[in-house]
Protein backbone atom coordinates (compact mmCIF):
# COMPACT_ATOMS: atom_id res chain seq x y z
CA UNK A 1 0.00 0.00 0.00
CA UNK A 2 2.61 2.63 0.76
CA UNK A 3 4.65 1.24 -1.84
CA UNK A 4 1.73 2.03 -4.32
CA UNK A 5 1.07 5.54 -2.92
CA UNK A 6 5.06 6.26 -3.50
CA UNK A 7 4.45 5.06 -7.13
CA UNK A 8 2.14 7.07 -7.46
CA UNK A 9 1.95 9.93 -5.61
CA UNK A 10 2.47 12.52 -8.16
CA UNK A 11 -0.60 11.75 -9.68
CA UNK A 12 -2.58 11.41 -6.45
CA UNK A 13 -0.88 15.07 -5.26
CA UNK A 14 -2.87 16.18 -7.90
CA UNK A 15 -6.14 14.39 -7.61
CA UNK A 16 -5.94 15.63 -3.96
CA UNK A 17 -5.82 19.27 -4.76
CA UNK A 18 -8.27 18.57 -7.61
CA UNK A 19 -11.24 17.33 -5.43
CA UNK A 20 -9.88 20.34 -2.44
CA UNK A 21 -10.16 23.03 -5.14
CA UNK A 22 -13.21 21.66 -6.66
CA UNK A 23 -14.65 21.48 -2.98
CA UNK A 24 -13.70 25.15 -2.22
CA UNK A 25 -14.92 26.55 -5.32
CA UNK A 26 -18.45 25.33 -4.20
CA UNK A 27 -18.51 26.70 -0.97
CA UNK A 28 -17.43 29.97 -2.24
CA UNK A 29 -19.43 29.60 -5.59
CA UNK A 30 -22.24 29.18 -3.42
CA UNK A 31 -21.71 32.32 -1.39
CA UNK A 32 -21.12 34.45 -4.67
CA UNK A 33 -24.26 33.02 -6.51
CA UNK A 34 -26.67 33.69 -3.08
CA UNK A 35 -25.09 37.44 -2.72
CA UNK A 36 -26.52 37.81 -6.12
CA UNK A 37 -29.63 35.78 -5.65
CA UNK A 38 -30.78 38.09 -2.70
CA UNK A 39 -29.69 41.40 -4.15
CA UNK A 40 -31.67 40.52 -7.16
CA UNK A 41 -34.89 39.95 -5.01
CA UNK A 42 -34.44 36.20 -5.35
CA UNK A 43 -34.05 33.25 -2.69
CA UNK A 44 -31.02 31.62 -1.54
CA UNK A 45 -30.29 27.89 -2.73
CA UNK A 46 -28.23 25.52 -0.44
CA UNK A 47 -24.91 23.77 -1.20
CA UNK A 48 -26.78 21.11 -3.15
CA UNK A 49 -28.64 23.16 -5.07
CA UNK A 50 -25.74 25.19 -5.45
CA UNK A 51 -23.62 22.38 -7.06
CA UNK A 52 -26.47 20.63 -9.37
CA UNK A 53 -26.99 24.13 -11.15
CA UNK A 54 -26.00 25.22 -14.49
CA UNK A 55 -24.24 28.05 -12.75
CA UNK A 56 -21.60 25.54 -10.99
CA UNK A 57 -21.38 23.07 -14.14
CA UNK A 58 -20.58 26.22 -16.57
CA UNK A 59 -17.84 27.69 -14.34
CA UNK A 60 -16.23 24.32 -13.78
CA UNK A 61 -16.12 23.24 -17.78
CA UNK A 62 -15.18 26.46 -19.04
CA UNK A 63 -12.14 25.92 -17.22
CA UNK A 64 -11.42 21.99 -17.92
CA UNK A 65 -12.15 22.87 -21.63
CA UNK A 66 -8.64 25.52 -21.57
CA UNK A 67 -6.95 23.29 -19.61
CA UNK A 68 -7.49 20.10 -21.99
CA UNK A 69 -6.83 22.12 -25.04
CA UNK A 70 -3.74 23.37 -23.48
CA UNK A 71 -2.39 20.15 -23.39
CA UNK A 72 -3.71 18.78 -26.54
CA UNK A 73 -2.36 21.53 -28.33
CA UNK A 74 1.48 21.41 -26.43
CA UNK A 75 1.54 17.60 -27.50
CA UNK A 76 0.63 18.21 -30.90
CA UNK A 77 2.72 21.47 -31.71
CA UNK A 78 5.54 20.34 -30.03
CA UNK A 79 5.88 17.37 -32.68
CA UNK A 80 6.39 20.02 -35.43
CA UNK A 81 7.77 22.65 -33.90
CA UNK A 82 10.92 23.60 -31.64
CA UNK A 83 11.99 26.15 -29.11
CA UNK A 84 16.15 25.98 -29.38
CA UNK A 85 17.43 26.08 -25.75
CA UNK A 86 14.31 24.80 -23.74
CA UNK A 87 13.79 21.51 -22.42
CA UNK A 88 10.34 21.59 -23.04
CA UNK A 89 11.52 20.76 -26.90
CA UNK A 90 12.70 18.81 -28.91
CA UNK A 91 16.02 19.30 -30.37
CA UNK A 92 16.67 20.72 -33.87
CA UNK A 93 16.25 18.31 -37.12
CA UNK A 94 14.29 16.16 -34.80
CA UNK A 95 11.01 17.39 -36.14
CA UNK A 96 8.15 15.79 -36.94
CA UNK A 97 6.91 11.87 -36.31
CA UNK A 98 10.53 10.57 -36.31
CA UNK A 99 11.27 7.22 -37.95
CA UNK A 100 9.79 3.98 -36.47
CA UNK A 101 12.68 2.77 -35.28
CA UNK A 102 13.45 5.91 -32.99
CA UNK A 103 9.53 5.33 -32.18
CA UNK A 104 9.88 1.75 -31.51
CA UNK A 105 7.30 0.35 -33.19
CA UNK A 106 6.67 -2.28 -35.89
CA UNK A 107 9.99 -4.25 -35.90
CA UNK A 108 11.74 -2.04 -33.85
CA UNK A 109 9.68 -3.28 -30.74
CA UNK A 110 11.09 -3.89 -27.82
CA UNK A 111 9.91 -6.29 -24.57
CA UNK A 112 7.59 -4.70 -23.09
CA UNK A 113 6.31 -2.18 -25.80
CA UNK A 114 2.28 -2.12 -25.64
CA UNK A 115 0.70 -4.49 -28.19
CA UNK A 116 -0.73 -1.62 -30.56
CA UNK A 117 2.78 -0.38 -31.22
CA UNK A 118 3.77 -4.12 -32.13
CA UNK A 119 0.85 -4.18 -34.58
CA UNK A 120 0.37 -2.62 -37.97
CA UNK A 121 -2.40 -1.13 -39.73
CA UNK A 122 -5.00 1.47 -37.98
CA UNK A 123 -4.16 0.21 -34.55
CA UNK A 124 -0.79 1.42 -34.40
CA UNK A 125 -2.08 4.69 -36.28
CA UNK A 126 -4.57 4.73 -32.87
CA UNK A 127 -2.16 4.21 -30.73
CA UNK A 128 0.63 6.47 -32.11
CA UNK A 129 -1.44 9.56 -31.55
CA UNK A 130 -3.98 8.15 -28.49
CA UNK A 131 -2.28 11.06 -26.30
CA UNK A 132 -3.39 13.75 -28.33
CA UNK A 133 -6.54 12.07 -29.63
CA UNK A 134 -7.78 11.75 -25.83
CA UNK A 135 -6.79 15.44 -25.31
CA UNK A 136 -8.99 16.20 -28.23
CA UNK A 137 -11.85 14.51 -27.43
CA UNK A 138 -11.51 15.23 -23.67
CA UNK A 139 -11.59 19.08 -24.70
CA UNK A 140 -14.46 19.00 -26.78
CA UNK A 141 -16.73 16.96 -24.30
CA UNK A 142 -15.59 19.97 -21.84
CA UNK A 143 -16.24 23.10 -24.29
CA UNK A 144 -19.65 21.18 -25.73
CA UNK A 145 -20.34 20.71 -21.62
CA UNK A 146 -19.48 24.57 -21.26
CA UNK A 147 -22.18 25.42 -23.78
CA UNK A 148 -25.13 23.54 -23.00
CA UNK A 149 -24.66 24.57 -18.80
CA UNK A 150 -23.34 27.98 -20.78
CA UNK A 151 -26.81 28.07 -22.05
CA UNK A 152 -29.01 27.28 -19.19
CA UNK A 153 -27.11 29.61 -17.10
CA UNK A 154 -27.40 32.41 -19.86
CA UNK A 155 -30.88 31.74 -19.63
CA UNK A 156 -31.34 32.00 -16.01
CA UNK A 157 -29.95 35.58 -15.72
CA UNK A 158 -31.62 36.80 -19.13
CA UNK A 159 -35.09 35.52 -17.42
CA UNK A 160 -34.12 37.13 -14.08
CA UNK A 161 -33.14 40.67 -15.79
CA UNK A 162 -36.61 40.62 -18.10
CA UNK A 163 -35.39 39.64 -20.66
CA UNK A 164 -35.72 36.87 -23.60
CA UNK A 165 -34.13 33.63 -23.62
CA UNK A 166 -32.08 32.21 -26.80
CA UNK A 167 -31.53 28.86 -28.15
CA UNK A 168 -28.35 27.14 -28.10
CA UNK A 169 -27.30 28.25 -31.39
CA UNK A 170 -27.85 31.83 -30.29
CA UNK A 171 -25.88 30.82 -27.26
CA UNK A 172 -22.86 29.39 -28.85
CA UNK A 173 -22.15 32.46 -30.91
CA UNK A 174 -23.04 34.77 -28.36
CA UNK A 175 -20.50 37.15 -26.40
CA UNK A 176 -21.01 35.50 -23.01
CA UNK A 177 -19.70 32.21 -24.14
CA UNK A 178 -16.76 33.54 -26.34
CA UNK A 179 -15.88 35.57 -22.87
CA UNK A 180 -16.01 32.72 -21.39
CA UNK A 181 -13.99 30.74 -23.80
CA UNK A 182 -11.29 33.32 -24.58
CA UNK A 183 -10.64 34.69 -21.86
CA UNK A 184 -9.34 30.95 -20.20
CA UNK A 185 -7.54 30.39 -23.46
CA UNK A 186 -5.45 33.45 -23.07
CA UNK A 187 -3.79 32.43 -19.93
CA UNK A 188 -3.45 29.51 -20.83
CA UNK A 189 -1.42 30.07 -24.05
CA UNK A 190 0.59 32.51 -21.89
CA UNK A 191 1.46 30.44 -19.42
CA UNK A 192 2.61 27.87 -21.89
CA UNK A 193 4.61 30.24 -23.65
CA UNK A 194 5.90 31.55 -20.17
CA UNK A 195 7.07 27.96 -19.34
CA UNK A 196 8.52 27.53 -22.70
CA UNK A 197 10.98 30.91 -22.47
CA UNK A 198 12.05 30.96 -18.83
CA UNK A 199 13.16 27.41 -19.02
CA UNK A 200 15.85 28.27 -20.88
CA UNK A 201 17.60 30.60 -18.62
CA UNK A 202 15.99 29.56 -14.95
CA UNK A 203 16.11 26.05 -13.23
CA UNK A 204 14.62 24.44 -11.07
CA UNK A 205 17.22 21.89 -9.40
CA UNK A 206 15.78 17.95 -9.38
CA UNK A 207 12.60 18.63 -11.63
CA UNK A 208 12.41 16.89 -14.88
CA UNK A 209 10.54 20.72 -16.35
CA UNK A 210 13.63 22.21 -15.78
CA UNK A 211 17.45 21.34 -17.71
CA UNK A 212 19.72 20.86 -14.91
CA UNK A 213 21.59 23.75 -12.89
CA UNK A 214 24.63 23.51 -14.84
CA UNK A 215 22.97 23.21 -18.20
CA UNK A 216 24.50 25.31 -20.75
CA UNK A 217 20.93 28.29 -21.47
CA UNK A 218 21.37 27.00 -25.35
CA UNK A 219 20.93 22.90 -24.60
CA UNK A 220 18.21 22.21 -25.67
CA UNK A 221 15.46 19.09 -24.91
CA UNK A 222 17.23 18.13 -21.46
CA UNK A 223 15.43 17.60 -18.23
CA UNK A 224 17.37 17.86 -14.55
CA UNK B 1 -11.39 12.41 -17.03
CA UNK B 2 -14.00 11.18 -19.66
CA UNK B 3 -16.38 10.24 -17.85
CA UNK B 4 -16.10 13.47 -15.36
CA UNK B 5 -16.51 15.61 -18.32
CA UNK B 6 -19.74 13.76 -19.75
CA UNK B 7 -21.26 14.13 -16.65
CA UNK B 8 -21.30 17.40 -16.40
CA UNK B 9 -22.93 17.62 -19.50
CA UNK B 10 -25.32 15.09 -18.29
CA UNK B 11 -26.21 17.34 -15.20
CA UNK B 12 -26.65 20.22 -17.67
CA UNK B 13 -29.13 17.96 -19.35
CA UNK B 14 -30.92 16.54 -15.83
CA UNK B 15 -30.96 20.63 -14.93
CA UNK B 16 -33.08 21.43 -18.30
CA UNK B 17 -35.18 18.02 -17.93
CA UNK B 18 -35.85 19.53 -14.25
CA UNK B 19 -36.72 22.47 -15.49
CA UNK B 20 -39.13 20.96 -18.20
CA UNK B 21 -40.91 19.25 -15.32
CA UNK B 22 -41.24 22.78 -14.03
CA UNK B 23 -43.81 24.23 -16.78
CA UNK B 24 -46.67 23.03 -14.89
CA UNK B 25 -46.44 24.41 -11.40
CA UNK B 26 -45.24 27.67 -13.42
CA UNK B 27 -47.99 27.47 -15.82
CA UNK B 28 -50.56 26.69 -12.86
CA UNK B 29 -48.93 30.03 -10.87
CA UNK B 30 -49.12 32.61 -13.57
CA UNK B 31 -52.90 31.22 -14.61
CA UNK B 32 -54.30 31.62 -11.14
CA UNK B 33 -52.79 35.34 -10.69
CA UNK B 34 -54.29 36.21 -14.05
CA UNK B 35 -57.95 34.96 -12.94
CA UNK B 36 -57.24 36.79 -9.36
CA UNK B 37 -56.31 39.83 -10.79
CA UNK B 38 -58.82 40.46 -13.67
CA UNK B 39 -61.21 39.30 -11.44
CA UNK B 40 -60.83 41.58 -8.53
CA UNK B 41 -59.17 39.05 -6.42
CA UNK B 42 -56.62 41.39 -5.63
CA UNK B 43 -55.56 39.37 -1.99
CA UNK B 44 -54.73 36.09 -3.72
CA UNK B 45 -53.29 37.67 -6.44
CA UNK B 46 -50.53 39.38 -4.36
CA UNK B 47 -50.13 36.61 -2.21
CA UNK B 48 -49.19 34.67 -5.83
CA UNK B 49 -46.86 38.23 -6.36
CA UNK B 50 -42.70 37.85 -5.17
CA UNK B 51 -42.54 39.75 -1.87
CA UNK B 52 -40.53 42.35 -3.58
CA UNK B 53 -42.87 42.89 -6.15
CA UNK B 54 -45.86 42.90 -3.74
CA UNK B 55 -43.73 45.45 -1.49
CA UNK B 56 -43.34 47.66 -4.70
CA UNK B 57 -47.20 48.46 -4.95
CA UNK B 58 -48.43 51.17 -2.13
CA UNK B 59 -51.88 49.12 -1.57
CA UNK B 60 -51.28 45.70 -3.43
CA UNK B 61 -54.86 44.23 -2.89
CA UNK B 62 -56.17 47.52 -4.42
CA UNK B 63 -53.25 47.99 -7.18
CA UNK B 64 -53.16 44.92 -8.67
CA UNK B 65 -56.68 44.62 -9.97
CA UNK B 66 -56.34 48.57 -11.32
CA UNK B 67 -53.52 47.42 -14.15
CA UNK B 68 -56.09 45.97 -16.19
CA UNK B 69 -54.52 42.35 -16.05
CA UNK B 70 -56.28 39.57 -17.61
CA UNK B 71 -56.27 35.26 -17.62
CA UNK B 72 -55.06 34.52 -21.45
CA UNK B 73 -54.84 31.63 -23.40
CA UNK B 74 -50.90 29.91 -22.76
CA UNK B 75 -49.04 31.12 -25.71
CA UNK B 76 -45.48 29.93 -24.12
CA UNK B 77 -43.62 28.78 -21.20
CA UNK B 78 -39.58 29.13 -20.92
CA UNK B 79 -37.63 27.74 -17.60
CA UNK B 80 -34.44 28.19 -16.81
CA UNK B 81 -33.23 27.13 -13.10
CA UNK B 82 -35.63 29.45 -10.84
CA UNK B 83 -36.80 31.58 -13.55
CA UNK B 84 -39.17 31.48 -16.17
CA UNK B 85 -41.28 33.35 -18.44
CA UNK B 86 -44.94 32.54 -19.53
CA UNK B 87 -46.03 34.51 -22.99
CA UNK B 88 -50.34 34.77 -22.51
CA UNK B 89 -52.44 36.62 -25.25
CA UNK B 90 -51.43 39.87 -24.56
CA UNK B 91 -49.52 39.99 -21.37
CA UNK B 92 -46.02 38.56 -20.55
CA UNK B 93 -44.94 37.25 -17.59
CA UNK B 94 -42.21 36.53 -15.21
CA UNK B 95 -41.77 34.04 -12.54
CA UNK B 96 -38.94 33.29 -9.65
CA UNK B 97 -38.86 29.63 -7.72
CA UNK B 98 -39.05 30.56 -4.33
CA UNK B 99 -38.51 27.38 -0.98
CA UNK B 100 -42.36 27.64 -1.28
CA UNK B 101 -42.87 27.38 -5.06
CA UNK B 102 -43.18 29.66 -7.92
CA UNK B 103 -44.72 33.53 -7.68
CA UNK B 104 -44.75 36.14 -10.28
CA UNK B 105 -42.07 38.87 -9.88
CA UNK B 106 -43.24 40.81 -12.81
CA UNK B 107 -46.74 40.98 -14.91
CA UNK B 108 -48.27 43.25 -17.14
CA UNK B 109 -44.60 43.37 -19.65
CA UNK B 110 -44.58 44.50 -22.80
CA UNK B 111 -40.96 43.39 -24.99
CA UNK B 112 -38.78 46.36 -26.02
CA UNK B 113 -36.11 46.17 -28.75
CA UNK B 114 -32.86 45.34 -27.40
CA UNK B 115 -33.77 46.10 -24.12
CA UNK B 116 -35.50 44.32 -21.08
CA UNK B 117 -39.47 43.92 -20.75
CA UNK B 118 -41.29 46.82 -19.43
CA UNK B 119 -43.10 45.83 -16.58
CA UNK B 120 -46.34 47.25 -14.65
CA UNK B 121 -45.94 45.43 -11.88
CA UNK B 122 -41.86 44.15 -11.14
CA UNK B 123 -39.44 43.41 -8.41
Amino acid sequence: MKRLVRDNALALCFLLLFLASLAGQSVAGAAAFNKEQVTDGGSPVTWAEYVTSSSFAVDVAENWQSEYLQFFLYILITVWLIQRGSPESKDRHEEGLESDAEQKVGPHAVPGSPAWAVAGGWRRTVFSHSLGIAMGLLFLLSWLAQSVAGLAAYNTEQLAQLEDPVGWGGYVTSPDFWNRTLQNWQSEFLAVASMVLLAIFLRERGSPQSKKVGDPHSETASSG
Amino acid sequence: MGIRATAVACLALVTMGCASAERTPVTSTAERFLSAAGEGRGGQACLLLAPEAARSLDDCEKQIVSVGLRAGAVRGVDVWGDEARVRVDGDTLFLHRFPDGWRVRAAGCEPRAEQPYECEVKT
